[in-house]
């Protein structure tokens, strides 16, 4: 019997094996696809069946980074000698690199929509969480008048898809003047995952014993020390937790960038695709871009594995 | 010098009382020890001395000033949790020294003085561990050793040792009791447990539901019960308490237990000495050292039958019944060799206690 047992548990182990390694593939797929686009030269993008292997080239980004015009005639030879690596890569895929007046370089849209998503993302992200965490904290320790209904009404903001909103949301931003503007991306992905971030810091700061700080007010401190100096440092996994969502969700939002913003508060997401209109659509640049724009979330999340996987309590407190 | 007085302190949680006006005074440098079941209100009054509970009604006095409107951290307390609640984030070091981090006290004094309280306690070589490397009784002493610290006026401790097990509680108990005689300081210690609060008060309050029931020092409470609830929580084994009707006889007096047809002969003073109680509702209360047997008959001795026999070591507690009643009483070990074996029992006056059963009230009757 127990061999039995064991060889179906065997065998049960293997195929759970390859099912995770099944849906990791499927997962990273797409993934795979975009960075590796995003290092192929522009002939091998579109190649049916697609191409494998490639020597990898860095133009993508240059093409990314630079304004850049078709060449009607190729360049001098001494042109080509004169300028320098980027140029050349550039040269090679039989475009040229826009240069004023002075000869200056041109840059592209893709580094300010890039900064602006990075100034809008952190500033919502920490708004977001620094408010859900006094929220919550007040929610815990204190007796609230009506604070089922309250809570209810911070996860209600969340029942609708918030594009349903889009329009009117439009027009109001619109008469006060925060279309394309920061601060109004800001305030609208901080409302957002507020109520998000109010629920989960909710459950992470239930989970916090009340007596770290009775005992930090009998020590001889107040209530805001005790706040910053105990529960803070003992929030920091559910802090962080928090934070790698809510930028994520601030990060990736595309459909009100898109309507909010068109030049000076554009975020990278609705800007990336806008590329594909400007003449034939060099589908490494957009790779590129993307590439990039998976960077910051993936960097974010792997600063902060320590805290997501670390547990809440650990042995300091017996039950 | 500190001294801690509650006056008349009430306390609601919604429209359950669970301190109904509560009178104590503490001398300085006293151990008291607050015992009762759980619920009943002990673990509040401690907090509400620490400002961490606020009271309905009534006064709270350290030295003379009532402290009641005032927050935790100026009350210069100390308290001790069960939970230890040593700050997980935080180094042994870190957490004794983080209530001297409250005042204004330079680096290298609060150095030296974490540094003398951890040789006191013998944690010195624990100073730069976390808290969830510690053992249990280690990650006490640290709580002590952060309560100790600040040198508070008083020291409040929330059943400090009941998470610990049976044999590191005994040896955290002696050193308890060792830290408050070298260290002495005014102490509220909260417990369930009375032979912790036997061992280690100067006196004890007894409490339940709400009520404070008897103050006195380990022995009174022992040996003096006030009222029903104290002689049956106190000591163990339990004292026996029996419906008791007492009888004259012609040259003594008789109380019989249980309806049995006899009963034990008590001294002619008890008459007296129960002040017109006689004829009431009375309950015999009888610890198990105060039943003395005797293998054979002798003057005052009734038969009786052994039941149960539960060998404890250095004595036996043997099951009698008389009556309906089992009373238990405490005898040499192996003195009884097992149930069925036919004895002589008698109640030894001079401990006996007698209550009236409508009140609970002990009517203090010494013979």
């Amino acid at each position: 019997m127990a061999a039995v047992r064991t060889s179906t548990e065997i065998g049960f182990n293997r195929a759970a094996v390859v099912a995770v390694l099944v849906v990791t593939i499927i997962f990273l797929a797409p993934i795979y696809w975009i960075a590796s686009t995003a290092f192929k030269p522009r002939n091998l993008a579109t190649t049916i069946p697609p191409t494998i292997v490639f020597q990898p080239e860095i133009s993508p980004f240059v093409k990314l980074f630079t304004k850049r015009s078709q060449l009607r005639t190729p360049p001098t030879p001494e042109e080509y000698a004169a300028a320098p690596w980027w140029e050349r890569v550039v040269f090679d895929g039989g475009e040229k690199i826009v240069r004023d007046g002075k000869g200056e370089v041109q840059w592209s849209g893709y580094p300010n929509r890039f900064m602006n998503s990075l100034i809008i993302a952190i500033t919502s992200t920490v708004l977001a969480v620094g408010m859900g965490t006094f929220t919550a904290y007040g929610f815990s320790r204190f007796k609230v008048k009506g604070e089922a209904d309250l809570l209810f009404f911070i996860l209600s903001t969340r029942m609708l898809p918030p594009v349903v909103v889009a329009i009117p949301m439009f027009l109001m931003y619109r008469a006060v003047g925060l279309n394309d503007s920061h601060i109004g991306l800001i305030i609208l992905y901080t409302a957002f995952n507020l109520s998000f971030s109010v629920w989960l810091m909710k459950g992470f700061m239930d989970e916090i014993p009340k007596e770290y700080e009775e005992a930090a007010l009998v020590d001889g401190y107040t209530r805001m020390e005790a706040f910053f100096k105990i529960v803070l440092p003992e929030a920091a996994t559910g802090i962080a937790a928090t934070a790698v969502f809510c930028f994520i969700t601030a990060w990736n939002e595309y459909a009100f960038a898109l309507i909010m913003t068109n030049r000076r508060a554009q975020t990278a997401p609705p800007f990336i695709p806008s590329q594909v209109g400007s003449g034939l659509p060099d589908w490494t640049v957009i790779a590129a871009g993307t590439f990039l724009f998976l960077l910051p979330v993936a960097i974010f999340t792997f600063l902060l594995r320590n805290h997501l996987l670390r547990g809440m309590s650990f042995g300091a407190i017996r039950k | 010098m500190t001294q801690i007085e509650l006056r008349g302190v009430q306390k609601f949680f919604g429209a359950v009382q669970v301190i109904k006006d509560l009178n104590l005074k503490i001398a300085d440098n006293e151990f008291i020890v607050l015992l009762g079941q759980s619920g009943c209100g002990k673990t509040t009054t401690l907090r509400a001395v620490a400002g961490l509970e606020t009271i309905d009604e009534g006064d709270i006095l350290i030295d003379g000033k009532p402290v009641q409107h005032l927050k935790a951290a100026d009350r210069d307390i100390a308290m001790v949790f069960q939970s230890f609640s040593l700050y997980p984030h935080m180094s042994v070091y870190e957490n004794i020294a983080f209530p001297l981090r409250a005042t204004r006290k330079s680096k290298s004094e609060i150095d030296a003085e974490v540094r003398s309280v951890a040789k006191t306690l013998q944690i010195s070589d624990l100073l730069a561990k976390k808290p969830s490397a510690l053992s249990g009784g280690d990650m006490q002493r640290v709580a002590i050793g952060r309560a100790l610290v600040r040198r508070p006026k008083a020291m409040l401790m929330d059943e400090p040792i009941g998470a610990l097990d049976a044999k590191l509680r005994e040896e955290m108990r002696a050193e308890i009791k060792r830290l408050h005689i070298k260290q002495g300081s005014t102490t509220i210690y909260v417990t369930h447990d009375q032979i912790e609060a036997m061992s280690l008060a100067d006196r004890i309050v007894i409490m339940h539901e709400g009520v404070l029931q008897q103050v006195g020092t380990p022995d009174e409470v022992y040996s003096r019960p006030a009222n029903l609830f104290v002689a049956q929580f106190v000591g163990s084994p339990v004292m026996n308490v029996a419906d008791a009707a007492v009888a004259e006889t012609t040259s003594s007096a008789s109380v019989s237990v249980g309806g049995a047809a006899s009963g034990f002969e008590f001294p002619r003073a008890l008459l007296s000495k129960l002040n017109g109680h006689a004829g009431s509702e009375l309950a015999l209360g009888i610890r198990p050292e105060g039943v003395l047997i005797r293998r054979d008959a002798a003057d005052g001795f009734l038969p009786v039958e052994t039941q149960i026999v539960e060998p404890l070591g250095s004595f036996d507690i043997v099951d009698l019944k008389v009556g309906t009643k089992m009373l238990r009483a405490r005898t040499k070990s192996g003195f009884v060799s097992g149930p069925g074996e036919k004895v002589f029992a008698r109640i030894d006056p001079t401990q006996a206690h007698f209550f009236d059963k409508a009140s609970g009230r002990s009517l203090e009757v010494r013979l």
